[in-house]
C-alpha cells in the first residue's frame, strides 16, 4: 500500500512517500491485541507527529513507520465482541500509521463519525477535541465562568474556545498575530488578546481587576508566571502541553497565597488508572459533534504525495489548524 | 496585665515578659463584628508566631506587642448581638496579642470551646484544625482514601491525622523520630514512615505500588518532588507552608504525564473570593470538637515567664503538635 513513511529520526527530511509499504498486520501494540483496521480517507498530523519524526515523543514505535497520529475512514476489520463493524466511518487516535492507505486503530481511541462530519474533518477531530474536553472537564470549567485559552488558534485552542461558548463560557483568547486572532474570534472567543503585548493588564481589565477562573495552557514556556498571575484568587489552570518549547517551573508560594490549582491532563494514564474516562470524554466529543458545536479547523490540506511536506509545515509552524492529508483522492 | 512581649524584630531573644502591659483597647484590627475581649487561659503559638518575630510575617502590628496567634479563655466583653456571651468558653485566633493576660480575638475567628476540651487543648485548636480541615477539603479527600501527611507530627500533621480519622480516611504519616512516630500514632494514623529514610518507596509498598491519593504538606522543602511522586495517578497536593524552610520549586510536566494536581491552601484570603469559607471551616471544625472527634495534641505547656522559650522550640523544630503557653497557671 501507499503510505509516508519515517525511515531515519531525522525530522521531515527523514520522511518519504512509498508505494510498496506491507499493509498491516495483527494488533496495534499499544491495543491488547484487538485487531480495528480502518480504511483510511484522511490523516491529520500535528505536533506530536513532528516530535515523533525526530524521536523525541514519548510514544514510539522505531523506523521505518507509518506517520500521522490521527485518521478518519471506514472499517475494514473490527474485532469479535467490538463496538464496531465492518462499513462504518470512524475516527480517532492512531498515534501513528494515519498517513498510510490502512491503519491499525486503538478501539478506545476511536469514535464514530457524525454523517454531519466529512472525512477531513473526522481526523482533526479526536486528539485535539478529547484534550480541550478533558481539560475544561479537569478545570471544572461551569457556565458563566472566564476562561483563558492561550495558544487559541491552535488545535486544542480552537477546540476549547468551541466547547466554552457551547457550555455558556466566557473565553478570553491570547494568539500571537492578525491571522490568529481573526481564527480565535471566528471559533467564538469572546475576547481576543496579544501575547506579544501586556496581555495580563489587559485580562485583568475584562475581568473588572480579579482575573479568570482558569487558565487553558497547551503553550507552557516563558509565559506560564503571567498566567497564574491572570488567574483570580482559587483560579486553576490546566497544564495540557508545551507547544511553546520550554517546560516552566513554579514556585509554590505563588499557589499558597492565592489559593491557586495546577492540574497536569494526560488522558492515557488516566485511562489505565481510572478505565472508562476516555470512554466518557469520547462520548462528550461525539455529542458535542452531532450537534454540531464543534467544528475541527484545517489549516492547510495536502495530497498523500506531500505528506512529508505536513511534516514541515509543523516544524516552521506555519500552520493554524490541523494538517490533513487526503490518502485517498 | 501581664504579658509576653516582642520588642524586636530579630527572633525569640527580643521576648520579654512585662507586667504594665496596657490592656487591648478597641476591637481586633483584623476581627469582624466587634470587640470580643477575652481572659486568656492559655495561648497557643505557632510557626507564624516566629515568622512574625523576625518580621518576615507579612501580617502584624506595630512594636511592641505581645506574641500568641491563638487562645482559649472565658469571654469578659462581648458586642452587642453577637453569638458570644460573657463567660462563654472560647478557642480563637488572634494572630498576635495571645501569650497575655487579656487579648482582642476575631469575633469570625472564634469557637465555642467544648467543656470537655481544656484550655490548653482550645489553645491548639483554631488554627491548626482549621488549616488541616481546609487543605483536605480543597483536595477533595473523600472516606476510604489514603493521604500522606508530611510534618505529621506538628501542629497541621497532627490535626490533619486526627481529622482523617474522623473523615473514615486511611492516613500515612511522614515522621523525623521515634518520639513523632509515637505522636502520629496517638494521633491516629495508620500508618508512619521516616523522613530520613527511604519512605517513597515504603509508601509505594503501602498504596500496592499506586501511591496515595493526597499529600498534606505543611514541609515543603526538598522533599516535594517526592511527594508528588508519592502519589497515584490523578492525585492532589495541598500546599500549607514551608516549615522545612525552603519553598519548593515545581516543574509542570510532573504534573501533565500523571495527572497531577497541585493547589495552595489559604483560607482567610479564599474567604474574600468565595465568602462563606471561613464560616464553613469554622462550622465543619466547631462539630469535630463537639462530637469528641478531635482531642489536639499539647506537645509543650509552659508557664508564662518562659514564653519566649515557646518561639524557641518551634525554631529548633522538635515541637510535637502544639506548643502551648499557661497564661493562668
Amino acid at each position: 500500500m501507499r503510505g509516508v513513511v519515517i525511515e531515519e529520526l531525522v525530522g521531515p527530511d527523514g520522511a518519504a512517500l512509498r508505494e510498496d509499504v506491507p499493509e498491516p498486520e495483527g494488533a496495534h501494540p499499544r491495543a491488547d491485541g484487538e485487531r480495528l483496521l480502518v480504511e483510511v480517507h484522511a490523516a491529520s498530523v500535528s505536533f506530536p507527529d513532528l516530535l515523533q519524526s525526530r524521536g523525541e515523543y514519548q510514544i514510539a514505535t522505531p523506523p521505518p513507520f507509518v506517520s500521522g497520529g490521527e485518521f478518519a475512514g471506514v472499517v475494514l476489520e473490527a474485532p469479535a465482541g467490538s463496538d464496531f463493524r465492518a462499513g462504518e466511518r470512524v475516527a480517532g487516535m492512531s498515534i501513528w500509521g494515519a498517513m498510510g492507505e490502512q491503519v491499525l486503530a486503538l478501539p478506545r481511541y476511536t469514535l464514530k463519525l457524525p454523517d454531519t462530519m466529512d472525512y477531513a474533518e473526522g481526523s482533526a477531530l479526536f486528539l485535539n477535541s478529547t484534550t480541550a474536553w478533558f481539560a475544561i472537564d479537569r478545570a471544572g470549567v461551569r457556565e458563566g465562568e472566564t476562561v483563558l485559552v492561550h495558544g487559541a488558534a491552535g488545535g486544542v485552542g480552537t477546540a476549547a474556545l468551541e466547547m466554552l461558548k457551547a457550555m455558556g463560557a466566557r473565553s478570553i483568547a491570547v494568539v500571537s498575530s492578525d491571522e490568529k486572532e481573526r481564527v480565535a474570534r471566528e471559533v467564538g472567543a469572546d475576547e481576543v488578546v496579544r501575547s506579544g503585548g501586556d496581555w495580563l493588564t489587559e485580562v485583568r481589565e475584562l475581568t473588572d481587576g480579579l482575573g479568570v477562573e482558569v487558565v487553558l495552557d497547551p503553550v507552557g514556556g516563558d509565559r506560564f508566571t503571567d498566567s497564574l498571575r491572570a488567574l483570580d484568587i482559587a483560579g486553576r489552570l490546566v497544564v495540557i502541553g508545551f507547544a511553546g518549547g520550554g517546560i516552566p517551573t513554579v514556585k509554590v508560594n505563588r499557589l499558597l497565597l492565592r489559593n491557586l490549582t495546577v492540574t497536569g491532563i494526560g488522558m492515557d494514564p488516566m485511562e489505565r488508572r481510572f478505565p472508562g474516562t476516555v470512554a466518557r470524554v469520547t462520548d462528550a466529543v461525539i455529542s458535542l459533534a452531532e450537534r454540531g458545536s464543534i467544528h475541527p479547523r484545517i489549516g492547510a490540506r495536502l495530497p498523500l504525495a506531500d505528506g512529508p511536506e505536513a511534516l514541515r509545515i509543523l516544524e516552521r509552524r506555519a500552520a493554524v489548524g490541523n494538517i490533513v492529508v487526503d490518502v485517498r483522492t | 496585665m501581664r504579658a509576653a512581649v516582642l520588642e524586636a524584630l530579630v527572633g525569640p531573644d527580643a521576648v520579654r515578659i512585662a507586667d504594665d502591659v496596657p490592656e487591648p483597647v478597641g476591637e481586633h484590627p483584623m476581627g469582624v463584628g466587634g470587640r470580643l475581649l477575652v481572659e486568656v487561659h492559655a495561648a497557643g503559638v505557632s510557626f507564624p508566631d516566629l515568622l512574625r518575630s523576625r518580621g518576615e510575617y507579612q501580617m502584624r502590628p506595630e512594636l511592641p506587642f505581645a506574641i500568641g496567634a491563638e487562645v482559649a479563655g472565658v469571654v469578659v466583653e462581648a458586642p452587642e448581638g453577637s453569638p458570644f456571651a460573657v463567660g462563654d468558653r472560647v478557642a480563637a485566633l488572634t494572630h498576635w496579642g495571645g501569650v497575655a493576660e487579656y487579648a482582642l480575638a476575631m469575633p469570625q475567628h472564634t469557637l465555642r470551646l467544648p467543656d470537655h476540651m481544656s484550655y490548653a487543648q482550645g489553645a491548639a485548636l483554631y488554627l491548626n484544625y482549621c488549616t488541616a480541615w481546609y487543605a483536605l477539603h480543597r483536595a477533595g479527600v473523600v472516606a476510604g482514601e489514603t493521604v500522606l501527611v508530611q510534618g505529621a507530627a506538628g501542629g497541621v500533621g497532627t490535626a490533619a491525622l486526627e481529622i482523617l480519622v474522623a473523615l473514615g480516611a486511611r492516613s500515612i504519616a511522614v515522621v523525623s523520630s521515634d518520639e513523632k512516630e509515637n505522636a502520629a500514632r496517638a494521633m491516629g494514623a495508620d500508618a508512619v514512615v521516616r523522613s530520613d529514610g527511604g519512605w517513597l518507596a515504603e509508601v509505594k509498598d503501602l498504596t500496592g505500588g499506586r501511591g496515595v491519593q493526597a499529600v498534606i504538606d505543611p514541609v515543603g522543602g526538598d522533599r516535594f518532588v517526592d511527594s508528588l511522586r508519592a502519589l497515584a495517578i490523578g492525585g492532589r497536593l495541598a500546599v500549607v507552608g514551608f516549615t522545612g524552610g525552603s519553598i519548593p520549586e515545581l516543574k509542570v510536566n510532573r504534573l501533565l504525564l500523571r495527572n497531577l494536581t497541585v493547589c495552595g491552601v489559604e483560607m482567610v484570603m479564599m474567604d474574600s473570593e468565595e465568602p462563606g469559607t471561613v464560616r464553613m471551616v469554622n462550622d465543619a471544625v466547631q462539630a469535630l470538637a463537639d462530637e469528641g472527634k478531635v482531642r489536639t495534641l499539647v506537645g509543650a505547656e509552659i508557664g508564662l515567664e518562659a514564653g519566649a522559650d515557646a518561639l524557641r522550640l518551634l525554631e529548633g523544630r522538635g515541637a510535637i503538635g502544639k506548643v502551648v503557653v499557661a497564661v493562668r497557671g
